[in-house]
């Protein structure tokens, strides 16, 4: 299958988030350099202390010359977590994914500027030859990982191919784009960071067609000090516990 | 007794009048429960002999133990049923507030049909104006018009 036109829905949550408009730019001017592009950025704002203003997103739009750059913002009113936004943005495309013109990749992506839009086409690509998720993988895709980081990412990749009978190359890399059957197949319950062992535990049980593909995540102070820390993986360990003793007993 | 059964004594006392103090008249049968089983354990501690009497008719060792095993396994259970009550309430937590979020969701630009080629509509007078000052920020607020408020299929 080769697409003519590809409509891309990027599904981005954010929490006080102030790289947000520049990330929001970034796509945009993807959009403009790729001509087939066609995309639909669903912002959920996860409770930011200062909400994300409507008026902010308008003045992006005033620059998008090809026109094939919308927006839809929706704020939960109190904060919920990351996979909490990831899923209420999922609902939100699906929603508005029309029979007769159905979103051809689903991309979720950081909002924090890690995730580079130069990487959407290479990400989406694969899915036009048959996949159903392609994940991002950093180490293939050049980027210069700090070396403790490596470390844990290893461990995690372990641990993840342990958790769900994926082996894949990159562990907890938020960057992944789905066609309609994978992204109706990965319903979160998860609200913080565990949605990502989530989401490749149900990709696994709805036995989805699976590709990998290079992209590079950009590191800076900031993105560092946010990003998860070693608490952070017992939190998730935690959280899986609780989704597998709890969920679907209430 | 011994000075340690004083001193546990004193603590059964000490946090029931906390509690006492603090839920008060808000959690009346609450505080009934607790005092009718901070009276046993009371009693117990007060007592030992009567506890060790009854661990050996039931062929336990000592009576401290007969009184610690149930309240350890009760404990264990009731910390994982609060849990289970958390994970359940939070999970509906999010869905209300997901549903809040998804009806009040607002299109851009103002009246578009996202995956489609029709923006680059100039958005219309009065959008994006903050009209009602409204610090919880949804974004349906923003608007003046009302008309391009997305809503769930």
């Amino acid at each position: 299958m080769v697409w003519g036109r590809v409509r891309i829905a990027v599904l981005l949550p954010t929490f006080n988030e102030p790289a947000l408009a520049a990330t929001l730019a970034s796509i945009r001017d993807q959009v403009a350099v790729e001509p087939t592009f066609d995309v639909t950025v669903f912002v959920v704002d996860d409770g930011s202390r200062v909400p994300v203003r409507r008026d902010a997103l308008e003045e992006l739009l005033r620059a998008d010359r090809p026109g094939r750059f919308a927006l839809v913002l929706a704020r939960h009113r109190v904060n919920l977590g990351q996979g909490a936004a990831l899923e209420t943005a999922r609902r939100l495309s699906l929603a508005h994914a029309r029979p007769a013109t159905p979103f051809d990749a689903y991309v979720t992506m950081d909002a924090d500027g890690q995730h580079r839009a130069a990487d959407l086409a290479a990400l989406v690509g694969p899915l036009a030859s048959g996949a159903d998720v392609v994940f991002g993988n950093r180490f293939t895709g050049g980027t210069e990982i700090p070396r403790v980081r490596a470390l844990v990412l290893r461990a995690a990749r372990l641990l993840e191919w342990a958790l769900t009978g994926l082996r894949l190359g990159d562990a907890h890399n938020g960057f992944r784009a789905f066609d309609e059957r994978g992204i109706r197949a990965v319903q979160m319950h998860q609200r913080g960071m565990a949605h990502a062992t989530e989401i490749r535990q149900e990709v696994a049980r709805a036995g989805l067609v699976v590709a990998e593909a290079p992209v590079r995540v950009h590191y800076d102070e900031a993105s560092l000090a946010k990003g998860q820390r070693s608490w952070g993986a017992l939190a998730i360990l935690r959280d899986i516990l609780y989704k597998y003793l709890f969920a679907g007993v209430s | 007794m011994t000075a340690a059964g004083y001193a546990l004594l004193a603590l059964v006392v000490g946090l029931f009048l906390f509690d006492l103090a603090t839920l008060g008249t808000r959690a009346r049968r609450l505080l009934i429960v607790e005092g009718l089983l901070f009276a046993v354990g009371g009693f117990f501690i007060a007592s030992p002999d009567s506890a060790t009497w009854l661990a050996h008719q039931v062929g336990i060792g000592r009576g401290v133990d007969f009184v610690l095993y149930p309240v350890v396994i009760w404990l264990v259970r009731e910390s994982l049923v609060n849990r289970h009550h958390r994970w359940a309430e939070r999970e509906r937590l999010s869905e209300l507030v997901r549903t809040v979020a998804i009806d009040r969701a607002v299109s851009l630009p103002s009246g578009s049909e996202p995956g489609s080629f029709t923006s680059g509509s100039e958005p219309g007078p009065g959008d994006g104006v903050h009209g009602n000052g409204d610090s919880a920020g949804d974004p349906a607020d923003a608007q003046s018009s009302g008309s391009s408020t997305s809503r769930t299929a």
